[in-house]
């Protein structure tokens, strides 16, 4: 058994590929049409072999109540490793990413969290 | 942009507040307002976390309800368009077609008849979730196998 694929739920498929591509640089790797929606995902072009990000729309009424109440929180529903966060704090603020927290140093990590403009919050962290 | 903790929650307060309007006559300047805070201010940084403007947002809760609604099967297209708080069903249904394809009564008809229990919604039409995978073509994980040298040229 091995950890592949994870997912992330989105209130709009073209937008967050968008962003996912656009702003943050991953590459699409999945696009299959599925009736309203499709099976999309995206992986880091540091690793394109690695873990695939599934792009899932958030139709469910259910899905949508979670994500809403995740956001409201705070919390984040993913975290995406980084090499230098300092660089990519800038980066993503250049191209318009709004923070909720800067880079705070936790423990053995420093991390920030960002809005995903989809609907969820996204956690980066880079390790010491 | 670096928002305050108080920032943060202002945004998320807007965001329930656009999700209850059920009524259109709620101006996005009278939700600002209730928020302390100007409507410039709150569009622009509502914009930029949430990818649309309060009302696109507003608008798009709206529709997602109708066609939940619609799904379920136990409303007609004008009391769908009443309750998820447009005025006109000219407008609602054009703004349905041009969001999910089709007009609101065709996508009735083709939710009725995928619908088993009255006043639940058939899944195949909510998916939102791994099992769409389930429907992936045969040669969705291998194409792509296959590709990779191709590209590496």
């Amino acid at each position: 058994m091995r950890i592949k694929l994870t997912s992330i739920m989105v209130a709009d498929q073209d937008r967050a590929l968008k962003f996912y591509t656009n702003v943050l640089g991953f590459r699409k790797k999945m696009e299959f049409p599925m009736g309203e929606y499709r099976w999309l995902t995206v992986v880091s072009p540091e690793e394109p072999d690695a873990v695939e990000l599934s792009i899932e729309p958030n139709a469910n009424p259910a899905g949508k109540t979670f994500q809403e109440a995740m956001f409201s929180q705070g919390i984040p529903v993913a975290a995406f490793e980084v090499s230098d966060m300092g660089k990519e704090y800038e980066r993503l603020k250049g191209q318009g990413v709004v923070f909720t927290r800067e880079p705070t140093r936790a423990g053995p990590v420093t991390i920030a969290v960002f809005s995903d403009t989809c609907g969820n919050l996204i956690q980066i962290y880079q390790r010491h | 942009m670096l928002l305050s903790r108080k920032g943060f929650k202002l945004l998320c307060d807007g965001r329930d507040l656009l999700l209850a309007a059920n009524d259109e006559s709620v101006s996005i300047k009278n939700i600002a307002c209730e928020l302390h805070t100007s409507p410039f201010h709150f569009i622009r940084q509502f914009e930029a976390v949430f990818g649309l403007t309060p009302h696109q947002f507003r608008v798009r809760h709206r529709l997602d309800r109708a066609k939940l609604l619609l799904a379920r099967g136990q409303h007609s297209v004008t009391e769908v368009c009443m309750e998820v708080g447009f005025c006109s069903l000219g407008s609602f249904s054009s703004l349905f077609a041009r969001r999910f394809g089709q007009p609101p009564s065709v996508y009735q008809r083709r939710a009725r008849a995928m619908v088993q229990v009255p006043g639940t919604f058939a899944p195949a039409l909510f998916p939102g979730c791994l099992s769409l995978m389930a429907s992936l073509p045969a040669e969705a994980f291998r194409n792509f196998r296959e590709a990779r040298p191709a590209e590496a040229d």
